[in-house]
């Protein structure tokens, strides 16, 4: 499957990989240079192949409430949160924003590309409210513009005074060079900066009119980076059906107050017990660059694994995040077993650089 | 995509130079701009002892992560250890300071089994087809 800006992916000579079934930018001119040109000006990241799902209908509130982790009723219109959808063991089968578009009759689901399907037909299949679904991915175009500089570039495009809003809020806004936009404080870099969820008709002049002022677009390699560093879970590698929000360290957005929802009694069940292992970081104390599945050792016992890494851009030395047993302690130096050598890694709970939404 | 004439190529993307009987090895301009960012490089002792095909080193770039093969039997006699420190060498100047190791051959013979230049080239162009 191809984005609506695969041709201008292709002029401006990106490496494209398949990423889900999506031919998708990796990176254009470098991913060290995109990244370090997001965290100092702005980045422009075309994520088009993320699905988004429509929920309408006065039946969207008790829906969502029942199969989402998040309380609906407590957000907001112009409000987004960041929640999940479980199974019956608690198991995360996807991470999403949740976008309260009108209240108590229209939200959005920002769901990952790779669990599009598999989420749609999961909302389905439990769907005995009788809200109104459509999968409109197909007619989403979605943009990241993310950095110090984004809301600047973003308001001299749509020539505006400013562009002022609070992070994980979004307005609705009806450009005339770009039809009608919708603009989020939302990102996956930690850099701050907005996305523009948006008519794929109109995202190619969008795209150019950004780059043209500034704006690096960058790929999919970069976007990685950013997020692990800042410690953002990426699903598929850090999160998946097997593991639950508590052990991955994202409580916050289960809301176990609420009456009910999908896996709350798994995860009821899941605390009682007490958690044996939980998401955290390491930083390399030398050269290596840790990856997914690296075991993780101390006093040559494995007590873990990486679930996934990189080399820091910023920082210059590899980091991963990983699952530790709770014997495994904050500063605590441990290894990594790199194909077969042992490299000295100390426990950091991420970020690793300090970030903004 | 920068080919030196002079160069012998492999179709994994090595390049070697002959320096009397011993090859010089790195890799070329198209598997650096393929793999981009290189952040790690590791490469066998020296004295180790390598078949056509055996691994040299392992190359990381943000991305991924590459094994560079030997061309040629023979021992590594020389190891470029800057590149440890440096590994980003292998984007700039791949063919000249970011050498990798250099082998001493059993039989010299060996490199006519590896492509020119313009076969190298031609190479490419299929493989992108």
């Amino acid at each position: 499957m191809k984005t609506p800006l695969y041709a201008e992916h292709q002029k401006l000579k990106a490496r494209i990989v398949d990423f889900h079934g999506w031919d998708m930018p990796v990176w254009y001119s470098g991913i060290k240079q995109e990244h370090l040109a997001t965290r100092s000006g702005a980045g422009l990241f075309d994520v088009s192949h993320m699905g988004e799902i429509r929920v309408q209908g006065k039946e969207s509130v008790p829906f969502l409430d029942r199969i989402l982790t998040r309380s609906i009723p407590d957000i907001q219109q112009g409000k987004v949160r960041y929640g999940f959808a479980l199974n019956e063991t608690g198991g995360i089968i996807d991470d999403l924003t949740i976008y309260c578009v009108r209240s108590g009759v229209e939200y959005l689901l920002c769901v990952n590309a790779s669990n599009t399907a598999e989420v749609f037909s999961w909302m389905e299949q439990h769907n005995r409210e009788g809200a109104e679904l459509s999968d409109i991915s197909s007619e989403t175009a979605l943009l990241a513009l993310q950095g110090p500089q984004a809301d600047t570039i973003l308001s001299r495009v749509l020539e505006i005074d400013k562009w002022d809003h609070h992070p994980f809020t979004f307005t609705r806004y009806d450009s005339r060079a770009f039809g009608k936009l919708m603009v989020s404080q939302t990102g996956y870099t930690g850099a701050g900066g907005i996305e523009i969820f948006m008519d794929p008709h109109s995202v190619v002049p969008l795209w150019n009119a950004l780059i043209s002022l500034g704006a690096a677009p960058c790929g999919l390699g970069a976007r990685d980076t950013l997020r692990l560093e800042m410690g953002y879970p990426l699903h598929g590698n850090d999160i998946d059906s097997t593991i639950t929000p508590f052990e991955a360290g994202l409580g916050f957005a289960v809301d176990m107050k609420k009456a009910d929802f999908l896996g709350k009694n798994a995860l009821e069940t899941v605390l009682s017990g007490g958690l044996t292992r939980r998401l955290t970081g390491l930083e390399m104390l030398e050269k290596g660059v840790p990856r997914h599945g690296c075991p993780c050792l101390k006093d040559d016992q494995q007590v873990g694994y990486v679930s996934s890494g990189s080399i820091s851009p910023i920082l210059d030395i590899g980091i991963a995040l990983c699952y530790l047993e709770n014997s495994v302690r904050e500063g605590e130096e441990i290894t990594v077993s790199i194909r077969e050598r042992r490299c000295r890694a100390r426990v950091k709970t991420p970020p690793f650089v300090a970030g903004t939404v | 995509m920068v080919i030196p004439e002079d160069l012998l190529y492999t179709k994994d993307h090595e390049w070697g130079r002959r320096e009397d009987t011993s090859l010089r090895v790195g890799i070329s301009d198209y598997a650096q701009s393929e793999l981009g960012d290189i952040v790690f490089v590791e490469l066998e002792k020296m004295g180790t002892r390598v078949r056509p095909g055996e691994k040299i080193g392992t190359v990381e770039s943000v991305k991924a992560v590459s094994e560079i093969f030997s061309p040629v039997s023979g021992a590594i006699i020389e190891v470029n250890d800057s590149l440890e420190q440096s590994p980003e060498m292998i984007n700039t100047d791949c063919y000249g300071d970011a050498w990798m190791v250099l082998i001493a051959m059993d039989d010299p013979t060996e490199t006519a089994h590896l492509m020119g230049a313009q076969a190298y080239r031609d190479y490419l162009e299929a493989e992108a087809k």
